[in-house]
């Protein structure tokens, strides 16, 4: 009887170390990728496939459909032409991307290749957690077919760390039938005559109609944080002929908190308070369904609206005109790019893989695919539609008025303080300089370290 | 009782090995963990890159006068402070008022339960659409009864309570069900006892049900002080921190300190007051709720 029990608790004993052991052995390998993993397969997998040196390349991107499906295809192509590389894509959700790449870094199990927002580069490169593609670039990357703005956004001391699938702009969108239910006169579509600040307030007050739920303008992607808001945000300053950093990234006061700088926070701030034209909370899709005359967005929204509201088309219900200038025209640059970590055991392959989806030929699939912003002039030049209404906007913007969002590794500091910036001016109504002042602090400090 | 044969011995043994597996799982994913963290906060730790630095308590002292990191830990504090006297109560009323069994209380505690079960995932988007000023189930109903629109979302003097709303009608039915274990323990002999000698209502609640209810009462508060103390998910989930930090919790400062800045080592040493504070509050409740009430 008591022999029995006692093997009977061995043998439990037994079951909880196997299960909590096989526990940790999945966690050792690293995450779900653990059995195909590209960077374990490598070296130990060689001898259980046939043909010699087959590689996989893992590759981690946000998700946003079209852009997904058209690397489906690119991937596809890639392969057929490299029979010997595999790409594995995984998709990530926008929101948790930046978390899980920094994870997997932190980890040492990142992918191959990662999409990299133009910003957060100069942290990752600070880091060494991706790799100087210089060499890649002389040998077989077209670099001076890049347009100027976008390489200088993806260099970090002298050194350039991404390939640009794409640049991007923004533009004025307004609802045409608001406009004329109110009388009022349509901007133009050319790229040299935006409208003033003053110009697109008059317009959103006589739009703006809080009763019957319509409102003027959501100036900047609503008060949230994010880099997206902050991309829209940050032209304001630039117009009134501020500056976020010094131009060598090391100084923030006498910049930020310019009087120029100052008045346009100021303006920002009038548009929640003063004249209530901006509505604190905005309503989904507002804009789409009639609720909203002005907002900023970029030229993906064009075939993003046209997927979710096809009766809401372009040239009837709504239009594109040159983002507002103030004291000067400035619209923002840079997007999303490819990078190859410092974890990748096959950096030859995924340069290969690179330079496929971001080379000249795979440029022009991207646009014809994503209508994004073309980064590389060959492909301004190729396509006639990128001359024409209504990318010609965004195309002439980018080459005349594009100012590059600064590189510094201090970026996610920079970015969260000016969403709280805005967001404390907009939504809390707080003093201009009081709220200047405390960006500024939080930001200094963050420069202090790579000064 | 005492234990000397060789049968005592086998089953000290045997009990040291019922509790290895657990021990074992604690040391591994808690203290190991947790030890390491405690190295990382004495490092300026890059996210990304291993390879740290050792500045010994900089980051408690820069933390110790960082205004976002004292103000998230207001807000965390602003939090518990409405959040455990109010679900507590809210939750001992729902408790008393089903705690004897019929079909109709078996109705009500799935009613009140069934919140608990929704994923809190969940509970936030759909929290975060009723919210909403224009078109949200909340502003329509107040609309009908012609109270003004409530912007839990975007005003930065409400968000906090539109949180707290979120949080008590999260928990209030878990701990709904507590009590109801607590108030069934009770013997029911005391209240005849009372009633003969001709207590009132209230009288019975005051001197018999709460006295006798105080160590369930202890165990409800620490643990909701605990878990309002690092409210995080819904705060995630519904506004993201915002608007303007207004609901910038604790826990969520360090979460955007550590992952999205990258200051990992700054992020664990925040992490790591807040652990010292959430300690010293639970043994001091400990202390204060110590009761010598039996039954």
């Amino acid at each position: 009887m008591l022999r029995l029990r006692k093997m009977m608790i061995v043998l439990l004993i037994a079951c909880f170390g196997i299960a909590l052991l096989s526990a940790c052995s999945t966690k050792g390998s690293g995450g779900e990728n653990a059995g195909a993993g590209g960077a374990s397969q490598g070296t130990s997998a060689e001898p259980n496939k046939g043909d010699g040196k087959k590689v996989e390349i893992r590759y981690w991107r946000h998700d946003f459909a079209p852009e997904v499906q058209a690397l489906q295809k690119m991937i596809q192509s890639f392969e057929a032409a490299n029979p010997n590389i595999t790409v594995k894509m995984e998709v990530i959700p926008y929101g948790d991307y930046e978390t899980k790449i920094r994870t997997a870094l932190a980890a040492g199990n990142a992918p191959d290749v990662i999409g990299l927002d133009g910003p957060t580069l100069a942290a990752y490169a600070h880091q060494g957690a991706v790799i100087p593609l210089d060499a890649y670039f002389e040998a077989d990357g077209n670099k001076e077919d890049i347009a100027a703005p976008v390489l200088a956004s993806l260099t970090y001391k002298d050194q350039i760390y991404a390939a640009p699938l794409n640049d991007a702009s923004i533009g004025m969108f307004y609802n045409k039938k608001l406009f004329e239910k109110n009388d009022i006169e349509l901007p133009s579509k050319d790229p040299n005559q935006a409208w003033t600040w003053e110009q697109v307030l008059q317009a959103a007050q006589k739009i703006n109609d809080p009763a019957n739920k319509v409102y003027g303008i959501d100036p900047g992607w609503g008060l949230g944080e994010g880099e997206g808001s902050t991309f829209v945000k940050l032209p304001f300053i630039w117009q009134a002929g501020g500056e976020i950093l010094s131009p060598d990234g090391n100084e923030v006061k006498g910049y930020l908190d310019s009087p120029e700088s100052k008045r346009a926070l100021s303006f920002f701030s009038s548009l929640y308070n003063e004249y209530k034209v901006a509505p604190k909370e905005i309503p989904p899709e507002a804009f789409e369904t009639g609720k909203l005359g002005i907002v900023v967005n970029g030229p993906w929204a064009i075939s993003g609206f046209a997927t979710s509201h096809p009766d809401f088309k372009l040239g009837e219900d709504w239009d594109i005109a040159p983002l507002w200038k103030d004291a000067k025209q400035v619209t923002p640059n840079g997007s999303w790019n490819m990078a190859i970590t410092k974890d990748s055991k096959q950096p030859d392959a995924a340069w290969k893989f690179v330079n496929w989806v971001t080379g000249i030929e795979g440029a022009k699939f991207w646009y014809q695919e994503t209508k994004n912003l073309p980064a590389r002039l060959s492909t301004a030049s190729a396509i006639p539609e990128l001359t024409e209404y209504p990318m010609n906007i965004f195309v002439e913007q980018s080459s005349k008025f594009a100012h590059p969002r600064p590189v510094t590794p201090a970026y996610p500091v920079i970015t969260t303080a000016i969403s709280k910036l805005f967001a404390d001016l907009g939504v809390s109504g707080r003093n201009v300089d009081e709220a200047v002042a405390e960006a500024v602090t939080a930001i200094d400090k963050a420069l202090e370290k790579y000064r | 009782m005492k234990m000397n044969s060789a049968f005592g011995k086998q089953e000290e043994r045997a009990a040291w090995l019922f509790v290895l597996p657990a021990a074992i799982s604690l040391a591994l994913f808690t203290f190991y963990p947790m030890l390491n963290a405690l190295t990382i906060s004495f490092k300026e730790y890059s996210l990304i890159n291993p390879e740290a630095v050792f500045v010994g308590l900089a980051n408690y002292s820069g933390l110790l006068s960082d205004p976002k990191f004292i103000n998230s830990l207001l807000h965390s504090f602003h939090f518990a402070l409405v959040v455990i006297p109010v679900q507590t109560a809210l939750a001992l009323g729902l408790a008393l008022l089903i705690y004897r069994s019929s079909w109709v209380t078996g109705l009500f505690r799935t009613i009140y339960f069934m919140p608990v079960v929704i994923a809190i995932g969940v509970a936030s988007t759909l929290f975060k659409l009723i919210y909403n000023q224009d078109y949200g189930l909340l502003n329509s109903l107040l609309g009908f009864f012609g109270a003004g629109p409530v912007s839990f979302l975007s005003d930065p003097n409400l968000a906090l309570y539109g949180i707290m709303l979120l949080g008590v009608w999260k928990s209030a039915g878990f701990f709904m069900i507590i009590f109801v274990a607590g108030l069934n323990g009770i013997p029911n002999d005391l209240y005849e006892a009372a009633e003969v000698d001709g207590a009132t209502r209230a009288q019975k609640f005051v001197k018999i049900t709460l006295p006798l209810l105080r160590r369930t009462l202890t165990f409800v508060i620490i643990i909701t002080t605990m878990d309002a103390l690092k409210i995080f998910v819904p705060v995630a989930l519904v506004t993201g921190g915002g608007p303007a930090d207004s609901t910038t919790t604790a826990v969520y400062y360090i979460y955007k300190i550590a992952f999205q800045q990258m200051e990992m080592g700054y992020g664990t040493a925040a992490a790591f007051i807040l652990f010292v504070i959430v300690m010293c509050i639970s043994i001091v409740q400990l202390r204060l709720l110590r009761t010598d009430v039996e039954y």
